[in-house]
């Protein structure tokens, strides 16, 4: 802690030394880490939607017996894990879900002298255990047979499972740009720094002696680069929420607050430990460039 | 303090620069390496330093085997060690005496005993009045007493010098060879190496190694020993 002051000092030095370069990669990094923080932000939102959709994942099972008592059946159901929800559909809302589906065609239904409807069970289930949910209720005594929607369901799985890839590809990819970038300028640092790096070993200086000034180097440039971001993904956020949401009224959108929390928290920590190990990764050089 | 057996140094390109060194170099006493430019006196002082080894024989300094595969504890070594060089190495940019407790920060030593230490050598340089000017304002006479400083700020049991009068006047140099004599006593231990031995003909109470293609031979008071 001794030496606090001369690691800040020496940092703002080689900061200064090459300005023109390192403010170039201030803005580089923070415009990574805004386009970062605008992929989880959407990937929150779809998260958010898929999650609704998941929940919305329901298969309906027919009796074997329409006139039977159901209860006995809803109760089994109902202790099928990943099953979260049981309903019976009685004949006649049946028939009311159908009018209203028709619209001004539901006169058709008029045609028929009975109902043509039969009761059955609206049976809503998480998704990821959708097929041995399938396989316990279609053995179950007094169910005849059970439309599963499956591939409406697989496609909603399919999507939640491309966002989720997606998300962790563009994280991949920033984190190494972020990495590469900065593990670079700390190299170049080092190179314009080279014979005062050999004074100091000269001198007897240990390495994390010499290498801090250059951390703290990498970890400013960066967290910069991620109070750019923040402040970037805020005004973002703040102006275009109350438009989005106007627009495109059926998207459920997260909290504002929750979401800029996140994404502001994301984006210093990410920043900060990504100049951190940037700087390491680019003081490994160190070894080779100033041995002796 | 220093001892060496058959010592051999080759450089990378073939060059044999030292061979078949023996030398035993105890505590206290003022050494002066002297030879012709090309002798080998600047590869003796890096094999003392830990900047090159030795590719045949032994090499201990103040009971550190030099060898390649020790190179954390030759840095650890160097600290007891104070290195003054030709072209002086201080940090551009920075004052004289930041410079001077730069040496000094890398220690076990709290930061207002190595200012005080900082100013001391500075002081005993006689460059108090220079200490907060850059070193880059500062005359080579000047610049290469802040190196001393630098190195004697730390109380080295071992002060390598290394042709440190080259890029002086004659007067400078000659203040320059007496204020590092100075710092010679029986805890410390001074080796200087120089090709300018008209300048240090007065001074008879050093040890002379004399360099000449790659071999040493060593005379005190007149003697060879």
């Amino acid at each position: 802690m001794k030496n606090l002051g001369y690691f800040l000092r020496e940092a703002g030095k080689i900061i200064r030394y090459n300005s023109v370069s390192n403010i170039f990669t201030l803005l580089g990094t923070g415009l990574i880490l805004f386009l970062l923080g605008l992929v989880v932000a959407v990937w929150g939102v779809s998260s958010q939607l898929v999650g609704m959709l998941q929940q919305e994942a329901e298969i309906s099972a027919y009796f074997d017996n329409p006139l039977a008592d159901p209860q006995d059946i809803i109760n089994n159901i109902q202790l099928i894990d990943g099953v979260w929800n049981v309903r019976y559909v009685g004949a006649e809302e049946a028939r009311t879900r159908m009018e209203n589906i028709l619209g001004d065609e539901s006169y058709i239904l008029d045609l028929f002298e009975k109902n043509p409807f039969e009761p059955y069970l609206e049976i809503r289930i998480h998704l990821d255990q959708i097929d041995s949910v399938l396989q316990t209720i279609a053995n179950i005594k007094g169910i005849d047979y059970v439309r599963d929607n499956r591939e409406v369901l697989e496609q909603i799985k399919g999507i939640t499972r491309a966002l989720e890839i997606l998300g962790y590809l563009v994280i991949a990819a920033v984190s190494i740009t972020t990495l590469v970038i900065i593990s670079h300028m700390i190299r170049q640092g080092i190179y314009q720094n080279r014979d005062q790096i050999k004074t100091l070993r000269l001198l007897g200086a240990p390495d994390r002696f010499i290498g801090f000034p250059f951390v703290l180097v990498g970890f400013l440039l960066t967290f910069g680069g991620g109070l750019l971001a923040a402040v970037l993904i805020t005004l973002l956020i703040n102006r275009g929420y109350g438009q989005l949401g106007g627009t495109l009224p059926f998207i459920p959108l997260p909290s504002r607050d929750r979401l800029l929390f996140g994404l502001v928290t994301l984006l210093l920590s990410g920043s900060a430990a990504l100049g951190i190990l940037g700087s390491v990764f680019g003081l490994s050089s160190i070894n080779k460039e100033n041995q002796g | 303090m220093i001892k060496a057996r058959n010592v051999s140094l080759v450089y990378r390109d073939g060059t044999v620069a030292l061979q078949n060194i023996n030398l035993d170099l105890h505590h206290g006493g003022l050494f002066y390496v002297i030879g012709p430019s090309g002798s080998g006196k600047t590869s003796l002082m890096k094999l003392l330093m830990g900047m090159e080894f030795p590719a045949t024989g032994f090499l201990e300094v103040m009971g550190q085997p030099m060898k390649k595969r020790e190179t954390a504890k030759i840095r650890k070594l160097r600290r007891d060690i104070g290195p003054v060089f030709q072209e002086f190495k201080l940090i551009p940019g920075r004052t004289a005496i930041e410079n001077v407790i730069l040496g000094l920060r890398f220690l076990d030593i709290p930061l207002n005993k190595a200012k005080e230490s900082a100013i001391n050598a500075l002081v005993r340089v006689g460059l108090e009045h220079k200490a907060f000017t850059l070193v880059d304002k500062l005359s080579y006479g000047e610049a290469q007493r802040v190196a001393i400083a630098r190195a004697v700020a730390r109380k080295p049991a071992l002060i390598l010098a290394d042709e440190p009068t080259g890029n002086l006047d004659h007067d400078n140099a000659v203040k320059i060879f007496k204020l590092l004599e100075s710092f010679k006593d029986k805890n410390t231990t001074v080796i200087i190496t120089t090709h300018a031995t008209h300048l240090i003909d007065e001074c008879r109470a050093a040890t002379f190694i004399h360099v000449r293609k790659g071999e040493i031979s060593i005379e005190r008071g007149g003697e060879q020993i």
